[in-house]
């Protein structure tokens, strides 16, 4: 009986693609969220409408749009997306992050060069004279063009000993 | 788009008319170079010259390339001059109109432009709006204008002055996209064509002036309308040509019309985007409402006041259309070769560059790298988003439009002492309100949309 169910059930029948559903999810909590705390707000005061009144709207749309997505879905799957290239998120997200975090202590000079020198050498496997020349003028090069040319200051390291020899 | 977003950064410490004129001119002038790569790569360079790439490529495997560079260059500035000139002289009567305008019919007009970019948006309206709300969601993260209050800041104090509209910007468009990359795509092989064969023939000329004309006036006229996208005014004019040519039979085989009508059109459109911007201080498009978001960074409220108040800038930036036009005619045709040679660069590269430009860019906008890590998680939700098939378009609108929405609404209920009557007492807002109504359901209605407007690729 079991095996009869099961080949009876049309194949057509795709399921909802896993990460679709993890989206409408998230726009739905997104949704929940600001229509709880635009309540905290105030929808109305007694000058007129109040700073939650906007936000509890678009709540309201978010979570509504939220369901008739899935159920849209339900009815009939979209074709799953592309998946993307998770090694180059990871490595531009993750060098980013750091790039950013070690900006201020180490100067834009230095961590540019180190970030561009992962980004061509080690990723991009140029040639050493090739990454070494385009790192020099993207972080040395830069600086210098946005202080002087730009009147646009970029960071110089937090620590005393860098920071005298000019980085 | 994200060039426009990208060089902000750089006009931070220019005066006002020069980072006005500079960002204008690069929002105008990638409708020039769009056409290079989709003429001779079959890659379009920006949405709005995609469809140039049938009869542009077409031409290139015929031998014609640099003729259809040369008319590209020649109708866009055309188009652009023409729609300049339609803008000197509607500035003064549309501000005059634009006086008129209060909060009610302000933000009647805007719901109007909001629901054209949803209902335009593709396959997928729900998802349209879903992209609209998270727009105006992320444009209220800050301090309430009106009452003072702290709004969606999770108790961090850098939130208070709201989330930085370049960061997000460079991320959900720059940073998204390099990350949606997929291997395997190599560097193609480009050749340039050379200089003698850029001269187009006598007969090629006389085909192309009736396909510039039609692409001007359709431009011009849907550049006007808040929510269409210069891809909807080429797509139309390359439509246009299919129906009115002389020789529509030889359009998708290299007909010099199929490159002409669409590259004048993209352009004219893109000048007389303009207009609304400049007049009633509504942003056309998602890339018009990013140069809005310059504006409002340089202490400039585009609109009727602008001409009053700020004259001497808002007549420099309109004469610098002009010049501008006539620079990316010089630029592009002669030196055709040398911005082909870009193309050449590997990816590797380019990407390392494009990443150290975005990192400077959103650092620059505060001077802390409190922005660099917004980039960054705007850049992850631009690759959700993308992987969920949700168009960015109408988040970057309702971005910029968001507080001067909620400013709108909430001033006219304040007039009205809370009675949402107003916007339909009032007889502009009244037609206004019924116009986006109609917009929004018309796919209820059964009303058809042109072909052309599902394939926005820009949305």
């Amino acid at each position: 009986m079991t095996t009869e169910s099961l080949t009876t059930t049309p194949k057509s029948a795709a399921r909802v693609a896993p990460s679709v559903l993890v989206g409408i999810g998230a726009f739905a909590a997104v949704g929940i969220y600001v229509l709880v705390s635009s309540l905290g707000l105030g929808l109305w005061t007694s000058l007129g409408p109040g700073p939650g009144l906007f936000p509890f709207a678009m709540g309201g749309v978010l979570v509504a749009m939220a369901l008739v997505w899935l159920i849209q879905e339900l009815r009939r799957p979209s074709e799953t997306a592309e998946g993307v290239d998770r090694g180059l998120v990871v490595a531009v997200v993750v060098s980013l992050a750091i790039l950013a975090s070690v900006m201020d202590l180490l100067g834009f000079q230095l961590s540019t060069f180190l970030f561009l020198m992962y980004h061509l050498k080690l990723r991009g496997r140029r040639t050493w004279v090739t990454s070494l020349i385009i790192a020099l003028t993207g972080s040395v090069g830069a600086f210098y063009a946005f202080n002087y040319g730009l009147n646009v200051a970029l960071p110089v390291s937090a620590f005393p000993l860098l920071n005298t020899i000019g980085l | 788009m994200a060039g426009v977003a990208l060089l902000i950064p750089l006009t931070l410490n220019m005066d006002a008319t020069g980072a006005i004129i500079m960002l204008c001119a690069i929002f105008y002038g990638t409708a020039y170079g769009g056409t290079i790569t989709s003429v001779l790569l079959n890659t379009p360079g920006e949405a709005a010259s995609a469809i140039t790439t049938i009869d542009g490529y077409a031409m290139t495997k015929i031998g014609k390339a640099g003729a259809a560079l040369t008319i590209a260059a020649v109708g866009s500035f055309v188009g652009g001059t023409i729609a300049t000139v339609g803008l000197v002289a509607a500035a003064k009567p549309l501000g005059e109109l634009g006086l008129l305008v209060g909060p009610p019919e302000f933000f009647a007009l805007m719901v109007v432009g909001i629901s054209l970019l949803v209902a335009l948006a593709g396959k997928s309206m729900v998802k349209a709006v879903i992209s609209g709300a998270l727009g105006l969601l992320i444009s209220m993260v800050g301090i309430d204008p009106v009452a003072g209050a702290p709004r969606f800041t999770f108790g961090v104090d850098r939130l208070l002055d709201g989330v930085s509209f370049v960061a997000v910007i460079v991320g959900v468009f720059g940073l998204s996209e390099l990350l949606s990359y997929r291997k395997g795509a190599a560097a193609p092989a480009v050749h340039a064509p050379n200089f003698r064969s850029l001269l187009p023939t006598g007969k090629e000329w006389r085909r192309s002036a009736p396909a510039m004309a039609r692409g001007t006036g359709i431009g011009f006229g849907l550049g006007l309308i808040p929510g269409m996208t210069g891809s909807v005014s080429s797509l139309l004019a390359y439509g246009a040509e299919k129906k009115f040519s002389r020789h529509r039979n030889e359009l998708g085989k290299g007909a010099i019309e199929g490159v002409a009508g669409p590259e004048t059109a993209n352009n004219s459109h893109a000048n007389a985007a303009l207009i609304p911007l400049f007049t009633l201080g509504i942003p056309a498009s998602p890339t018009i409402a990013v140069l809005m978001g310059a504006f409002l960074q340089q202490g400039l409220t585009p609109g009727p006041t602008l001409f009053t108040e700020n004259s001497e800038i808002a007549w420099a930036i309109i004469a610098s259309l002009f010049i501008g036009n006539l620079i990316l005619l010089l630029l592009n045709v002669p030196l055709v070769g040398l911005w082909t040679s870009i193309l050449r660069v590997p990816t590797t590269i380019l990407t390392a560059l494009i990443l150290l430009f975005m990192v400077i860019g959103a650092y620059t906008i505060n001077f802390t790298v409190f922005d660099v890590f917004v980039m960054i998680g705007f850049g992850l939700l631009g690759l959700a988003l993308r992987h969920l098939d949700i168009p960015l378009a109408p988040m970057v609108l309702t971005l910029v439009l968001g507080p001067l929405m909620e400013r709108s609404l909430r001033e006219s209920l304040e007039i009205s002492q809370g009675d949402f009557g107003i916007f339909v007492n009032r007889p502009i807002s009244a037609v206004l309100i019924g116009l986006g109504l109609l917009i929004i359901f018309s796919p209820l209605l059964k009303l058809r949309k042109p072909k052309a407007l599902n394939e926005d690729p820009e949305t």
